[in-house]
């Protein structure tokens, strides 16, 4: 039925065309502006469980590919030899696929971005702009996830960034400007630095002629990883007389890429010390936003990590294994002691996610299927945990307009309910079994563990201190005496429970079933670990 | 030879697993109907748990697993699944039947509390999962399992949730356990990527380190046994990490009996029982748990002598009670830990639940505030009574048995943890005999109107102290069945005239010191209190191990936080903000014309970037 239809464009773009309606609307009508945007939101969600249904990871990645040309931009020629060289053109591709690493991604975002329209019921001014931007971040991310160009990815990639900086500059808390600026600020320097970076990749490892007269260089990821993966390719071949002088990808510059992207993506994960601007934006932007920031932006910075800087660097980052392994290790400690003693819960929520980002980068400095299994599963089971975990700081906000954990106690008595899923939640972030949080942490410091014992025993404290983060927390606002003002508290209405209860029954069901992710990743590192290895081995 | 039950074994813990599911999702409409859900659910897996033992006990029926692929990561896969075997079919007949007393119990000491649905919820919850822990056949599973006892033990030390001893206690029991789960971890993990195989079944583990020795290296071998051991160590309440176990008394009596008494705290020792072969190949981690032990043993009863709550007596004596089988475990007789395991879940169970019907009489815990309820309660006081003598070891009672299994095994291993494990089976005589004449004996107070507790609670009580009392012939030194049967080995202990001997007299002059003090009054109760307050103060202070661990670890946590948050405030952020307006200055001066706040962020972006290049690039360049 779908089958001739290009799902992945439509998944991208659904919800800039909903981006377009709003504006068409009545500003006032804040009921057809949020209708309009669940719809376009939920869309996408319906493609995207159908494309994962039919998507035969068996079959090849190659299966829901689009490919068309974008931009075609002529180059001079004059410095080369009349009759040389007929073209030579800079090509940027509109290349969308999708694999077993992008997969999760897109479902993670399909299903985040419709529990965060529903939580944004608490969104109380200037609902047409909001939903604008908000449907326009959801295609960024899309793209982010699906691009397989270097530069449209970095547009997208930039389309994100914008929209986001005005989520949290208009609707956030008290402190919203300064932590929109930061926000910005670290997101620009990433930004400038992966454009450096990819422009050294496009000149080199992009170059590739056909028949030696029509000359390109191109972004496209394909391109870039078959001529990675030729050793007769120009990029690869260091000779002073090669016809093409520069084009050869140094190990100099190979490095210099490396660290740029590595910079970059590290800025968005976030990596120890690139971390304040997170801290900012996890306190004072809307929960709804934080919903998608914590739980899918962040992630973009570990998708980065491995589809560009594992994949089209693999020697670079296995010699430096051990030292993404040691900043993952002080990502985990740094973050879980830090989210022990803080007094807003939303601070321990942010150095958690400080603290559980670690974990990710342990799995890909493991270099085992385990490990990037084990990343990306976290990445997904993070995703969800903090999503839900603000989901319902955005409930008890409305309620009890504090979240300082002081002022909170004995919640349960009036909110069970919330109470409960908060619980659970708290117990996912901790790393229970049966509950997703677990599988991730476990397949990562499984994969560590082979190369790495010291490093991954030192890391695997982390969970210890998770334990103490959490349940201090928690049972600091839920248990306990109540205060007297919370006595008439409300529990969640339907409009609240319907999303806490489906991110709740996600987190179960990857913990109790986690094949349903780990088959579908299966066939995204088969091939392209063999081919690092036979690399590196060769 | 039918194995028609074993294969059907996995309903076991899906019985209170849907229980659970059921009290979930209809939520608190259920009341008193949602209890016997539970009850009845635990029953149907009582019924299934005895079917599988006849069973097993008609034929030598061949031990039965069945697993199933969990995640396939590669060419590796990592597998669920139960296996049951004569160990395991023994835990799960406790478990059920222990659970279900319980489950009959609360009935009426939960009566009236407006959350027993979530109640009986939280303890089908429990159920389920400590009997898939039992019946897991590799070591992820269990560990799943494990962890998710260790939940609903939390959930149920804190089910009354706005006590802060309560929360306090539910937060303790989660934590210090924990720091034995990541030894637990460490040691899955060490497994994975030294076993031929990535195998973490426990058959393969028994391969491995019993016939195929010498496949992982014995420093290796010592490291993963005394990882392992780190988890029972915190499972079971052993030294240095017990803290959390009388604390956990916090939560309703019923739970202390089920969860802190008969079955989880009892799973550090069955773990160890499973995956014994590893310590078996590792000298130094026998000695280490049998020492440990021994210690515990002799160290929790010494505090027990001391504490006035009766749930906290109960509850040293239950970590004590725990270093013995650990004990047995480190001198190598595993039938002698299991067997003391058996008897002491039914005398333990029996203890708590009469200290629950005391509790729910009087409303008081604390023992000198009690007296002469043995008239008034005296159903409860006979069978605790009973309890209290198969505790302190009096033959023919069971607890006389199993400890004379330990002590019989200690002394051919290593004399002085004979002597350590009979000093501290005096200990456990007198502190019983205290508790027992405190309470029972002696002029009823003053305005308490006690009476006994209605027949659903006190049949719970019959049947265990019937249990309590002949469930220690299983296994005598003149009848070694119950060995034989759990291990398939013969001769495993021979009767000791001396040990029987000893044993019986240091628990009769236990008792009879008791007697002397707290009843005929000729030993002065303050005769030690007198002479060596500082002893006493300590004793009751419990060492001041909870103000240790509060000075060493807790404070000095807290303090590295504080200090790395100011860290984080004024030097990691400090450099950014510093940086930051550095770099914007220099922007504003260039970019007067602008002024646009996000265009000037760009332009710092850009300048920042040029630095940044420079700064990278260059070093590589030049």
């Amino acid at each position: 039925m779908l089958d001739n239809l290009p799902v992945l464009s439509l998944i991208t773009f659904t919800p800039l065309a909903g981006a377009l309606l709003v504006l068409l609307l009545p500003g006032a009508r804040t009921n057809w502006l949020r209708i309009t945007a669940i719809i376009f939101t939920v869309i996408p969600l319906l493609l995207s469980l159908w494309l994962f249904a039919s998507y035969q990871p068996s079959l090849g990645g190659g299966e829901y590919a689009e490919h068309s040309t974008w931009l075609q931009i002529p180059l001079n020629i004059e410095f080369f030899n009349p009759g040389e060289v007929s073209t030579l053109r800079l090509e940027f591709d509109y290349n969308l696929a999708v694999d077993g690493i992008s997969m999760p991604m897109v479902l993670l975002t399909s299903i985040i971005s419709v529990m965060s329209v529903l939580a944004s019921v608490h969104i109380r001014k200037r609902w047409k702009t909001y939903y604008f931007l908000f449907l326009l971040l959801l295609t960024g991310i899309y793209g982010v996830f699906l691009a397989r160009d270097l530069i449209l990815f970095f547009v997208f990639f930039e389309v994100t960034l914008i929209p986001m900086f005005f989520l949290i500059g208009i609707w956030g808390y008290y402190d919203r400007e300064k932590a929109a600026t930061r926000f910005l600020i670290y997101n620009g320097l990433g930004s400038a630095a992966m454009l450096l970076s990819f422009l050294i990749i496009i000149a080199t490892l992009g170059f590739s002629t056909t028949d030696g007269m029509n000359l390109a260089f191109s972004g496209n990821y394909d391109v870039l990883l078959s001529n990675l993966a030729d050793p007769n390719a120009f990029a690869n071949v260091d000779s002073a007389n090669s016809r093409y002088l520069g084009i050869f990808l140094s190990d100099n510059a190979r490095w210099t890429a490396f660290v740029l992207l590595l910079i970059a993506f590290g800025i968005k994960i976030p990596i120890f010390p690139f971390h304040t601007w997170m801290l900012k934006v996890h306190t004072e932007a809307p929960p709804a936003v934080v919903m998608i920031h914590s739980g899918i932006l962040l992630k973009m910075g570990v998708y980065g990590l491995i589809r560009f800087v594992l994949f089209l660097f693999p020697d670079q980052m296995h010699s430096w294994a051990t030292t993404l392994a040691v900043f993952g290790v002080i990502n985990i400690l740094y973050g879980a002691i830090l989210a022990c003693v803080q007094r807003d819960f939303k601070l321990v929520l942010a150095y958690s996610s400080i603290s559980h980002m670690g974990i990710v980068l342990l799995g890909i400095a493991s270099f085992e299927e385990v490990g990037l299994q084990g990343a990306i599963f976290q990445s997904v089971s993070h995703g969800l945990i903090s999503a839900l975990l603000f989901l319902i700081v955005g409930s008890l906000y409305e309620r009890t307009n504090t979240t300082q954990l002081s002022e909170l106690g004995g919640l349960a008595k009036t909110l069970p309910f919330m109470s409960g899923i908060l619980l659970i939640a708290g117990l996912a972030s901790l790393g229970l079994p049966g509950l997703s949080g677990f599988v991730g942490e476990f397949l990562s410091f499984m994969g560590l563990f082979g190369s790495m014992k010291i490093l991954t025993a030192i890391g695997v404290l982390g969970i210890l201190f998770a334990a103490v983060y959490v349940l201090r927390s928690i049972l600091n606002m839920t248990y306990g005496p109540m205060p007297e003002t919370f006595a008439n508290l409300k529990d969640a209405r339907f409009v609240e429970a319907f999303p806490m209860i489906t991110l709740a029954a996600f987190i179960v069901l990857l913990g109790v079933y986690p094949s349903i992710l780990t088959d579908l990743m299966q066939h995204g590192f088969n091939g392209l670990l063999e081919q690092i290895q036979t690399r590196m081995g060769g | 030879m039918s194995t028609f039950f074993a294969e059907h074994a996995w309903l076991v813990p899906v019985f209170p697993f849907a229980a659970f599911a059921i009290l979930t999702a209809m939520g608190k409409g259920l009341k008193r109907t949602g209890a016997w859900i539970g009850t009845i659910a635990t029953f149907a897996s009582f019924v299934l748990s005895l079917c599988i033992a006849a069973e097993r006990l008609a034929g030598n029926s061949p031990d039965y697993s069945n697993q199933f692929e969990w995640i396939q990561v590669g060419s590796l896969q990592l597998h669920a699944g139960f296996e049951v075997t004569n160990l395991s079919t023994l835990m799960l007949v406790v478990v059920t039947l222990v659970g279900f007393l319980v489950n009959l119990y609360s009935q009426g000491y939960m009566k009236n509390d407006e959350r027993i649905s979530t109640f009986f919820a939280y303890v089908a919850l429990f159920t389920s999962s400590m009997l898939a822990l039992v019946l897991s056949d590799n070591l992820l599973t269990f560990y799943i399992f494990w962890e998710l006892v260790g939940v609903c033990s939390f959930l149920l030390v804190g089910f009354w949730y706005q006590k802060p001893e309560a929360k306090a206690a539910a937060k303790k029991a989660f934590i210090v356990t924990r720091i034995g789960d990541l030894g637990l971890l460490i040691a899955l993990l060490l497994l994975f990527w030294y076993m031929p195989g990535h195998a973490l079944d426990f058959t393969a583990l028994h391969n491995v380190f019993d016939t195929q020795s010498g496949t992982i290296s014995e420093g290796i071998t010592t490291l993963i046994a005394l990882l392992i051991f780190l988890g029972a160590v915190g499972k079971s309440g052993q030294f240095p990490l017990h803290v959390w176990l009388p604390d956990a008394m916090e939560g309703p009596t019923p739970i202390s009996a089920l969860i802190h008494a008969a079955t989880m705290v009892a799973a550090g020792v069955f773990l160890v029982a499973r995956t014994f072969d590893i310590f078996e190949a590792s000298q130094v981690a026998m000695t280490t748990v049998a020492i440990i032990g021994a210690f515990t043993a002799i160290f929790a009863a010494t505090i027990g002598l001391a504490q006035n709550d009766i749930k906290r007596i109960l509850a040293y004596s239950t970590v004590s009670q725990l270093g013995y089988m650990m004990l047995a475990l480190g001198v190598g007789s595993v039938t002698g830990a299991m067997f003391h395991l058996f008897t002491h879940a039914f005398f333990k169970a029996l203890l708590f639940l009469g200290a629950g019907s005391v509790i729910h009489s009087v409303h008081t815990q604390d023992i000198r505030e009690m007296g002469g309820l043995g008239k008034k309660m005296k159903i409860t006081a006979w069978t605790f009574g009973l309890g209290a003598l198969a505790l302190s070891g009096i033959p023919p009672f069971s607890g006389f048995w199993s400890k004379d299994a330990i002590l019989t095994a200690a002394l051919d291993d290593q004399p002085i943890l004979f002597i350590v494990g009979a000093i501290a089976a005096f200990f456990t005589a007198l502190y019983m005999a205290r508790l027992y004449f405190l309470v029972f004996m002696g002029k009823p107070r003053e305005g308490q109107h006690a009476k006994e507790s209605p027949s659903v609670m006190t049949i719970p009580l019959i049947v265990l102290a019937i249990l309590a009392t002949v469930s220690g012939f299983v296994e005598t030194p003149f009848n070694g069945w119950f060995g034989h049967w759990l291990t398939g080995d013969e001769t495993e202990h021979g009767a000791s005239g001396l040990v029987m001997v000893v044993s019986a007299a240091v628990g009769l002059l236990g008792l009879y010191i008791g007697w002397l003090m707290y009843v005929k009054g000729s030993i002065r109760r303050d005769a030690v209190s007198s002479r060596a307050p500082g002893l006493v103060t300590l004793l009751e202070r419990k060492y001041y191990i909870d103000e240790l661990y509060h000075w060493l670890f807790v404070k000095p946590l807290h303090g590295l936080g504080k200090a790395l948050e100011l860290f984080d405030e004024y030097v990691v952020d400090g450099i950014v903000r510093l940086s930051g307006y550095t770099v914007s200055g220099i922007g504003r001066l260039n970019s007067r014309l602008q002024n646009g706040q996000v265009q000037a962020y760009a332009l710092t972006a850009l300048i920042g970037i040029v630095i940044l290049i420079l700064a990278i690039a260059g070093r590589r360049f030049w």
